[in-house]
């Protein structure tokens, strides 16, 4: 005997059906709040700022008034300053990462260190900051350079990479390891001939989104005190005479991106609100080319992976 | 062995059916003999066509026998004492069938010597009957054994084998007395002789199924051992 | 081929002609930590023949394979007591002062789910010789085509060597598996399960090269498929609970089991 009959069971299923419309409709609700607020504020700066952006506001350097301030020292700064983030952030990452994945045993210290890469990916930056204040800062005798907040950054962001290296590393199934090993590979020859190159996607995924974050922080750079105001490129890094490379850039005082617009806004005058607005919109740009960058490439990278 | 059952209810449901199915159609073949044999000294012309008549129905049980092992194979693939029973029992059948065929040629000789009035004759020969005793007791001592799957009986029916052909050679050594001696009684002998190489070949088939029922329990193909051989085997623990 | 006899065919299908022993695990018990996942294992694995591990899951028939190579060691907490040698050398494969990893350059193993790497398929096949140091193009050519012959997958692959492995179908990944453990000439070939993940005519097509791989190989397969057993192996070892409850030839423990367990076993009456 059937428990339903045919009207019973659509009318069943209808009602069963409404939960499906109405979580829909929660969930477009909810997406575009964050559409619209993020539209909004863009918008809003694209307005304000965009009558500024022009070649003269990319390449000038700050001044006092208004219409002939640029963004040049600012630019530059974050560029050399993500350029020293990187370098130290992606290496050490990346190997933690590994070893703790693929060589780390299984115990108490692997979990105590877990927890606490788990804990210092939340610290607050101004943390950060701080420490690097003391230590490179102070302690290390780098002074308020280049360096120094790379340095900063690279243990910002450190946690970010890490976690994405092992994230990535987890998603490597066990079979191609047993694999590997079966045919008399050693560890290293397993690590550096499989994991790191099906790896890479996912890592180099991670590095931009930390560099993105790293790009747009402001507190624990004022902390280990950049300047508002340069007028001056750092050293070139390449240099005329032997040995080619010069290094003296790490030294220099230096100015971000996100310091300059912090400067620009607490001015009185409306003009350098909009220079704001205008460098706003530069950094916004750079950290979503950055992204659509982390996408590509996952895209690209993961088309030739698949198990 | 077979004390466990089946994980499959339908495999053991299908594996029964089978044996049952054989068990039948021994016992139709069984009494074909009895019933032919009591032709052949009555000349009861009823008996005669019923013998002839029924050999179609064990033909039948032959043919549907095989089918079914045929769909136990497709179906379970069996191994070790399940296919040792399926490959056994499609040989079985065809033992079972061979003596229901020397049933119906006993009746069908029988008919012919009753039709010639060699009926009286017949009668001076109890070797034959008592042949068919022991053949019948042969088939249903291996029947048996196929039913319990006990190798044990089954090395006396191979014995018993032995038997048969010593009552087969003096019904011979009779006959060629009473055909020397009387010209006319040849054409009547010679069925007689049919007749007992008829029970003697069910013999032949009965230690056949016996020796099959060993293979089933034992897993040990004993044809064409000497029945000493066969006795050290079922012997075997 | 007139003169080959009946009994000549029967016996050439049974593999019954016997062979020198490749390899032989003596008394071996195995330790996940603390539970005894083998109990005293005693076994000899011979020589060009088809060897198949079969029983119930987690009777220990893959545990069992994976000592052979030393699998285990990759994991922490395994223990091995016992002994495996491999002849003709008589190494004890087990030895503590052995390198899990000398061993696995002896042996190869062919895994359940086809597992080829992410790349083309002639590295696929050249990562072994890669992992021995060969560095020569030349040689590195001629083995892999020599492999992929010998895993019957050369005519199929041979214009596409550099496309990844991933565009082939799973029953040709297997195979790549196979060529890839064929590359390096292993004195013993494992099997774990190789065709649980692929349909019947891939099946096949593996069960036919494991038939003629035993010519240059000792092969030992890990089976679940006790049909997949009786088709391809010259011996058949029944494990349960992790004891090796029987073990002789296929023919024979097919049809006549020694064991009410391992009968109940292999006619379905296990529970």
């Amino acid at each position: 005997m059937r428990e339903h009959s045919a009207a019973e069971l659509r009318a069943l299923i209808a009602l069963h059906r409404r939960g499906d419309v109405l979580f829909a409709a929660l969930g477009i609700l909810a997406l575009g709040i964050a559409a619209f607020a993020f539209a909004a504020l863009f918008f809003d700066m694209l307005v304000s700022g965009a009558p500024r952006l022009s070649w003269q506001f990319l390449t000038g350097f700050p001044s006092r008034h208004a219409d002939q301030a640029g963004i040049l020292s600012a630019l530059v700064g974050s560029a050399l300053v993500m350029l020293v983030t990187a370098a130290v952030a992606v290496p050490l990452g990346v190997a933690a990462g590994v070893y703790l994945e693929e060589y780390a045993r299984r115990g108490w210290l692997a979990d105590l260190i877990e927890i606490n890469i788990t804990n210092l990916a939340g610290v607050p930056s101004i943390v950060y900051g701080l420490l690097a204040l003391g230590l490179f800062v102070q302690q290390f005798g780098l002074g308020q350079s280049i360096a120094a907040a790379g340095l900063t950054l690279a243990l910002l962001i450190l946690p970010v990479v890490i976690v994405a290296t092992r994230e990535a590393i987890r998603t490597i199934p066990q079979g191609i390891r047993e694999g590997a090993y079966a045919l008399g590979a050693t560890r290293w020859q397993m690590v550096s001939g499989h994991i790191l190159p099906y790896s890479s996607p996912g890592i180099l995924t991670g590095i931009i989104i930390g560099l993105a974050r790293a790009i747009g922080e402001t507190a624990p750079v004022i902390t280990i005190g950049a300047l508002t105001f340069i007028a001056l490129l750092p050293p070139a890094p390449v240099t005329p005479e032997f040995p080619w490379l010069s290094f003296e850039w790490l030294r220099s005082p230096f100015t971000v991106m996100p310091i300059q617009i912090f400067n620009w806004t607490s001015r009185p005058q409306a003009a350098f609100h909009a220079n704001a607005a205008a460098a706003g919109l530069v950094l916004v740009l750079m950290t979503l080319a950055m992204n659509g960058l982390a996408i590509w490439l996952r895209h690209r990278l993961r088309a030739r992976m698949r198990w | 062995m077979g004390a466990t059952e089946h994980l499959s209810k339908q495999f053991e449901a299908d594996l029964d059916a089978t044996r049952t199915r054989v068990l039948e159609m021994g016992g139709l073949v069984e009494a074909q003999i009895l019933a032919a044999i009591d032709a052949y000294a009555s000349g009861d012309a009823a008996l005669i066509e019923r013998v002839i008549e029924n050999d179609r129905r064990v033909n039948a049980h032959e043919v549907a026998i095989d089918g079914a092992c045929s769909h136990i194979v497709v179906k379970r693939q069996p191994a070790a004492s399940d296919l040792r029973l399926i490959m056994a029992v499609s040989k079985i059948v065809t033992d079972l069938e061979r003596i229901g065929d020397e049933a119906e040629k006993i009746a069908r000789m029988a008919k012919r010597i009753h039709e010639e009035g060699g009926g009286p004759f017949a009668q001076r020969f109890p070797a034959i009957r008592h042949a068919a005793q022991i053949a019948v007791r042969m088939l249903r001592q291996a029947l048996d054994a196929f039913a319990r799957l006990d190798a044990g009986p089954c090395a006396d029916v191979v014995k018993e084998d032995a038997a048969i052909d010593d009552e087969f050679r003096s019904v011979l050594r009779s006959l060629i007395t009473y055909m020397m001696g009387d010209p006319r009684t040849i054409s009547t002998a010679l069925e007689i002789v049919w007749v007992a190489k008829a029970i003697e070949r069910i013999g032949d088939h009965a230690k056949n199924l016996a020796e099959q029922v060993i293979y089933i329990v034992r897993g040990t193909d004993v044809r064409h051992s000497p029945p000493a051989e066969v006795d050290r085997e079922v012997a075997k623990e | 081929m007139p003169a080959l006899s009946l009994a000549t065919a029967v016996e050439t299908r049974a593999g019954a002609a016997p062979s020198a022993p490749k390899a032989e695990a003596r008394g071996l018990s195995f330790y996940y930590g603390e539970f005894r996942a083998l109990k005293d294992l005693s076994l000899v694995v011979h020589e060009h023949r088809v060897t198949a591990l079969i029983g119930p899951s987690g009777c220990g028939k893959s545990t069992f394979l994976r000592c052979f190579n030393r699998m285990h060691d990759l994991y922490p907490g395994n223990r091995y007591e016992g002994e495996i040698r491999l002849y003709p050398d008589d190494a004890n494969l087990l030895a503590p002062q052995v390198d899990p990893i000398e061993v696995r350059m002896r042996l190869s193993m062919v895994f359940q789910k086809p597992n080829p790497f992410p790349k083309s398929i002639f590295e696929n096949v050249a990562y072994g010789l890669r992992v021995r140091g060969e560095r020569s193009r030349r040689a590195l050519e001629d083995k892999v085509e020599a492999a992929l012959r010998g895993a019957a997958l050369w005519n199929e692959v041979k214009d596409r060597l550099a496309q990844p492995a991933f565009n082939l179908s799973g029953g040709q990944q297997q195979r790549l598996c196979i060529a890839r453990a064929l590359a390096t000439d292993p004195e013993l070939l494992l099997f774990d399960e190789p065709t649980s993940a692929l349909d019947p005519i891939a099946t096949t097509s593996i069960e036919e090269l494991i038939a003629e791989l035993k010519k240059r190989v000792t092969v030992l397969i890990v089976t679940h498929n006790m049909q997949q057993a009786a088709r391809v192996s010259d011996y058949t070892a029944y494990m349960y609970l992790g004891e090796l409850i029987e073990f002789g030839r296929t023919d024979e423990l097919f049809i006549k089991p020694r064991h009410k367990q391992t009968e109940d076993y292999i006619t379905g009456r296990f529970g």
